[in-house]
């Protein structure tokens, strides 16, 4: 097992799951749930001859961040693209129910609980959504896991975390969008149809899946935190997550209502006045929306060193 | 008739009371712009002489704005719009007590979102997100809802219009219904399995195939309808039902169907990993309780 202080100044890109669950919470207080020895592995890709993994490719488990217990969720891209099946789906939408069913009995113990020393989740997502070896158990899951968010609504504040390889792609691109917070480094990627899956529907002309750049100005941190969809943009470190989770940590569930982008009729208002923006710029490129968004020259604002983009960017308004 | 597929306005009138729709108006609110989200119909009705909200996707609309929405595909003007008939479906019914909330009938038949550049330089996964939790929301707050997939109900636009419903039917296959996240013969190439390997596989673990019969094992679609001409009292019939249930507070929607799952044989270790966890936690609960005493 990695030493925790030397997790915190690990690349969160380059971390396992498991790494980035026990570095996100305080030295020593991580305890996995259904963790390998319980080896709760997926059934379905034993039927198909397959290699498991006795965590079904996700660490799930709770920590503690000062006084706040925090429920991690963290998906490893490198078993099966951290694509989410029967088992997958079931630890993470347990996770989110322990966290809630842990709220409300805090809550009933103590009504004037400190907001500090209630649940928080947190989800470092690593996946292009549905597992296609179990692809119907994989789809239920996921409706499952937006409906445990909705439930989660004012009693348990959801944070996304976005930065690893694998982005953050298909019904998962949704389930993120989803929670509460999202975070991402520049090296996140979030959507919701893969660069490759494009190229297919409009052509290597409109979309080159192969050129990077292009990729990652639709989808990357830049553009989302541009876009408002991602709230925070943190350094490519463990401890810059931890940092602004620390941070979220201190709030309480009412005030996480602000960071949100959909989950009301006021912010579909909001999200509809952007996409009236976007069928009358019919932008060729996520730069031509970051010069409508203020920022004169967004090549060189996409190349500054992102400690200058945070400075510097401007964020669209609608 | 052999199919619905893409006839949602056919099935629609089919399923309501007759000439009782009235489009574009959902309590309050009025949708005025023809051209917003044309492939996404929204509007009220009335089914067996109650009021009831009616979303559903015409199959023959095509959007100028967003040229990769066609066919029924949910881009983004009709994943908000969707989204804004179920919160004024809330609006409608805020001060109604949970037993008299109206009722919302999806008729699903999507081939998928709109998978385009400029959808995900917006943010495609927000319109579809927004329009689940919409639904999630208005479920949890006593609105029955109940979807009826007359034809395509593929992958992510099944997330995004169905599967949030309190519970799903599904027209029988040989109507030629669609559910699946994509069919076996692309699921065989993309993960190296030999097409009969997964078929003979599929006679005894519903996971792998496509169609409404083994979603129905898998607890995904609550009840199949054998004929067309069952699909209006079949919907009829769940409303009344999730009305009692929903009194009793018995599970519906997401957690319904995974429990419908289990019981069905389909899903299975969904409740094993979930008891296992919940002892786990149980077992160290108290090292995350508030330390002060």
């Amino acid at each position: 097992m990695a030493n925790w202080s030397k997790l915190q100044t690990r690349s969160f890109l380059e971390s396992s799951a498991r790494d980035r669950a026990i570095g996100l919470v305080d030295e020593g207080t991580f305890t996995e749930l259904a963790g390998p020895f319980d080896r709760m592995s997926s059934p379905h890709l034993v039927a198909l001859g397959e290699a498991v993994e006795f965590d079904d490719g996700v660490v799930t488990g709770v920590g503690r961040i000062g006084k706040r217990p925090v429920f991690v969720i963290s998906q490893e891209g490198r078993f099966i693209g951290g694509a989410v099946g029967e088992v997958g789906g079931a630890k993470m939408v347990t996770t989110i129910d322990l966290a809630i069913g842990f709220a409300d009995e805090l809550r009933a113990a103590n009504p004037k609980i400190a907001p500090d020393e209630l649940p928080l989740v947190a989800i470092s997502f690593e996946t292009g959504g549905v597992r296609l070896h179990e692809s119907n158990a994989g789809l239920l899951a996921h409706a499952e896991v937006m409906d445990a968010f909705q439930r989660a609504r004012g009693k348990v504040p959801v944070v996304a975390l976005i930065g690893s390889r694998i982005g953050c792609f298909g019904g998962m691109g949704f389930v993120a969008a989803a929670t509460d917070v999202i975070v991402m480094s520049e090296f996140g990627r979030l959507g919701l149809t893969g660069p490759e899956v494009i190229e297919e529907e409009m052509g290597k002309d409109e979309f080159d899946a192969s050129n990077r750049a292009l990729v990652y100005r639709t989808t990357g941190g830049r553009h989302k935190y541009i876009m408002g969809d991602c709230n925070f943009l943190v350094d490519d470190r463990i401890a810059a997550f931890r940092g602004q989770v620390t941070e979220l940590c201190k709030l309480p569930v009412g005030d996480f209502e602000q960071f949100r982008r959909i989950g009301s009729a006021a912010l579909v208002e909001k999200q509809m006045r952007a996409v009236a923006l976007a069928a009358e710029m019919q932008p060729k490129d996520a730069y031509d929306v970051w010069r409508r968004a203020g920022n004169n020259d967004p090549a060189g604002l996409g190349d500054a060193p992102v400690d200058d983009f945070r400075k510097q960017a401007q964020r669209l308004s609608v | 008739m052999d199919t619905l597929i893409g006839q949602g306005l056919v099935a629609l009138e089919m399923i309501v009371d007759p000439g009782s729709f009235a489009r574009d108006r959902v309590g309050a609110k009025e949708f005025t712009d023809e051209s917003y989200g044309p492939g996404a119909v929204v509007g009220t009705a009335t089914l067996d002489g109650q009021t009831v909200t009616v979303i559903a996707s015409d199959a023959e609309a095509f959007n100028e704005k967003f040229p990769v929405v066609y066919a029924g595909i949910i881009g983004m003007e009709e994943g908000y719009k969707m989204a804004s008939a179920v919160y004024a479906t809330l609006a409608a019914d805020r001060d109604a007590p949970a037993s008299a909330k109206r009722p919302i009938v999806l008729i699903v038949d999507t081939p998928g979102n709109g998978p385009g550049k400029v959808e995900e330089i917006f943010g495609m996964n927000k319109a579809t997100g927004a329009y689940q939790l919409a639904l999630a929301e208005a479920r949890a707050a006593g609105h029955p809802i109940v979807a009826a997939v007359i034809g395509r109900a593929i992958s992510g636009a099944f997330l995004c219009h169905g599967l949030q419903a309190d519970r799903i039917v599904a027209l029988d296959a040989k109507f030629g219904t669609m559910i699946h996240v994509m069919p076996l013969t692309s699921v065989s190439r993309i993960i190296k399995k030999n097409i009969e390997v997964l078929e003979e596989l599929s006679k005894s673990n519903p996971v792998f195939a496509a169609g409404p019969q083994f979603f129905h094992k898998l607890g995904g679609v609550e009840e199949v309808v054998p004929e067309i001409a069952d699909l209006r009292s079949v919907v009829i019939r769940q409303v009344a039902a999730l009305r009692v249930a929903k009194a009793k507070g018995e599970a519906t929607g997401p957690v319904g169907r995974a429990v419908l799952g289990a019981a069905r044989g389909g899903r299975v270790t969904r409740p094993q990993v979930a008891a296992k966890m919940a002892a786990e936690f149980a077992a160290v609960a108290d090292k995350y309780r508030p330390q002060s005493a």
